[in-house]
């Protein structure tokens, strides 16, 4: 099968979408004749026009405000882009209110088919506010769907079905991801919310992961295969809806727990992952539950500091080691 | 800077049906807000009401004859009078405030905000003061994605156009010549504070639509012809596709923000003046009146045919159940 970077992938879920129905309409900063900071967007403005691909002022609140006011009117389905996932904290309330509650706070009367694309990420020095992964706010917040994938067949295969779904999707991208390539079918295929991957089969211990640290995990999983143990490694490529069904099967199966992201570990989604695990499976368990997230601290600029932000592959043998002493 | 809108209108100008119309609106939005104040007294309604006495003149002279079901509204936080003048049934808005479900929400109940009626182009409003700025322009946007002549008409207080949102909405409405037309409610105050206290503005709020390259005025908005007028030409110049347009209609109510407001920062003489002398339904009345359009004994007719709809909306809102608690598990996806 072709490989393509999930950058490509994104891109061709967006260009297969757009061609698809000419109600979708995408903006933001720079995504017009630019293509957008993270070309992601490249030749979309050429292709559908200055009307339904445009360049925005700076200014998020205005974006997210403007992609809601186009959808209640049924008459649109945007596709907003946020240069920054860290900068939905200047748009929280049309986000976390607007967005996600519109519709219910209305009675249900109208919809709202959104999907705002937010980078995510440590990714060389970007600094504070420019480098966070900011998911697992809106966990906390209902009416919104939270996507979260780690390879480009997933990317695609989810953003079909983000720009399709007629509720409101924060879909997150890692930046580090944009340029990692993968196998993806020609063909078309969406792949559903609320249904966690299998990314690779195991008995000893499950670790949850998501993004980029999907394959953090997985690459720890070899090495813990070296040694005799078998780690199951789940992505849940949706943390709302949240496949806790999978997630509760595997761990009654293996005994053990390990949730790893790039969100500081305090309020972070694994948190919430690992309420639910015990609810769900806390006599199956053979060891506590383990996290392995960022520092809580604000991520550094220095780039050599910033290392010690993201979890890595000898952090997670570790903990695995440690659970397996149980 | 913002000019004020002039324009020598007459009577003889508006069929009568017209003229009926405006007057009848504004005696509706009065009765049924001082209705709602009675259900509120009664303990049938609680939460915030922010009475819109005073200024309905603003709402019916903007709104009727000249927007159409598929035009849409951003109401304010006054925005009964809005909701009333766009057709919603009034049966629907007591039902929101009763919390019954024969509300717009069906159940969940509504304040001023959140009661939404889309099939008449009322699309909500946020609990956030302003934050329609933010989604008015996204509303007027679609007009250009698909080729229509629908216009968006946001409404919102002086208090409101402090919002940053005001100043986001405005450029892209600016930028990209949306069909949308701003009506500032400038009633003076937010919640206490006078707008002189909380506006750098050069004379008056409109000024800042100059600053963005937007058409404005000020007008008097307790003049429902006058506010029909100046709303025409705007509805006008967006269906031309001539962009944006700046209203600020300046008006001043007549009860506190919220109803217990004590409303002790306003000067007396100033509210009772306003009262006495630029009473939007008062002044159109004699108008009509003295222009021999209607007797006294029409308006009272009117009046009466007011209060048996209004009474029977409540019956019809309050007759209807509660909603089953589950109701909150309803609607929150499509």
């Amino acid at each position: 099968m072709r490989k393509i970077t999930m950058r490509a992938a994104l891109l061709e879920a967006l260009n297969e979408e757009m061609e698809r129905d000419e109600t979708t309409v995408l903006f933001g900063e720079d995504v017009g004749k630019f293509g957008g900071i993270n070309a992601v967007t490249k030749g979309l403005y050429e292709k559908f026009g200055s009307t339904r691909v445009f360049d925005t002022p700076i200014a998020e609140p205005t974006i997210v405000a403007a992609a809601v006011g186009m959808a209640i009117t049924g008459n649109a389905r945007p596709i907003p882009e946020l240069q920054f996932g860290d900068f939905v904290g200047i748009a929280f309330d049309e986000v976390f209110n607007k967005m996600g509650k519109w519709r219910f706070m209305h009675g249900g009367q109208m919809e709202m088919p959104v999907t705002l694309r937010l980078p995510i990420g440590i990714a060389g020095g970007a600094g504070p506010e420019h480098s966070q992964s900011p998911q697992a706010l809106f966990m906390h917040g209902p009416g919104l769907q939270i996507v979260i994938p780690s390879t480009p067949y997933d990317a695609k295969g989810l953003l079909k079905t983000a720009i399709r779904d007629n509720n409101a999707v924060l879909f997150f991208e890692h930046k580090v991801l944009y340029d990692m390539k993968g196998e993806v079918p020609e063909e078309e295929y969406l792949i559903p919310f609320g249904k966690a991957d299998i990314k690779r089969s195991g008995t000893d211990v499950t670790i949850i992961a998501t993004a980029l640290q999907v394959h953090t995990a997985l690459a720890a999983a070899d090495e813990l295969a070296a040694q005799g143990v078998e780690a199951e490694v789940i992505d849940p490529r949706t943390l709302a809806p949240l496949d806790m069904e999978t997630i509760l099967e595997s761990v009654r199966k293996t005994g053990r727990a390990l949730i790893v992201h790039e969100e500081p570990k305090t309020g972070g989604s694994g948190a919430e992952i690992a309420a639910q695990i015990q609810e769900g499976a806390l006599f199956d368990l053979s060891a506590p539950i383990r996290r392995i997230g960022s520092p809580d601290v604000p991520i550094a600029q220095s780039i050599y500091l910033e290392q010690f932000y993201t979890p890595n592959k000898e952090q997670i043998t570790k903990v695995v080691n440690e659970l397996m002493e149980y | 800077m913002a000019e004020t809108y002039v324009k020598e209108v007459e009577t003889k100008s508006y069929t009568k049906e017209v003229l009926v119309d405006f007057y009848k609106t504004m005696a509706k939005i009065r009765k049924f807000d001082e209705n709602l104040i009675k259900l509120m007294a009664e303990g049938k309604v609680s939460g915030f009401y922010h009475s819109g006495i005073g200024s309905e003149g603003l709402s019916a002279g903007s709104i009727r004859q000249n927007l159409r079901d598929e035009d849409y509204i951003y109401y304010n936080h006054r925005g009964c009078n809005q909701k009333i003048a766009k057709g919603v049934p009034l049966s629907k808005i007591y039902g929101d405030f009763l919390g019954t479900i024969e509300g717009t929400t069906r159940g969940l109940g509504a304040g001023i905000v959140h009661s939404a009626d889309p099939s008449r182009g009322v699309l909500g409003q946020a609990g956030t003061i302003g934050s329609q700025l933010g989604l008015s322009v996204g509303t007027a946007y679609t007009s250009k994605l698909t080729g229509s002549d629908q216009v968006t008409v946001v409404y919102f207080g002086d208090g409101a156009a402090s919002r940053e949102m005001l100043h986001g909405s405005l450029n892209w409405a600016g930028l990209y010549k949306l069909p949308i037309i701003y009506i500032c409610e400038n009633n003076e105050y937010a919640i206490s504070c006078h707008v002189s206290e909380t506006h750098s503005v050069k004379e008056n709020i409109a000024d800042w639509a100059d600053g963005y390259g937007i058409p404005n005025c000020v007008v008097d908005g307790n003049d429902v012809l006058l506010m029909h007028e100046v709303v025409k030409e705007a509805v006008e110049r967006a269906k031309r596709g001539e962009g944006p347009t700046f209203i600020e209609a300046q008006t001043f109510r007549h009860r506190g923000h919220f109803e217990g407001d004590p409303y002790d920062y306003v000067d007396v003489e100033i509210l009772q003046n306003w009262k006495d002398t630029k009473d939007p339904i008062t002044n159109f009345a004699a108008k009509l009146m003295l222009d021999k359009v209607v007797t006294e004994e029409d308006l009272e007719k009117i009046n009466k045919e007011i209060d048996v709809e209004i009474a029977e909306a409540i019956q019809k809102a309050e007759a209807a159940p509660l909603p089953n608690p589950e109701r909150i598990y309803e609607g929150l996806f499509a």
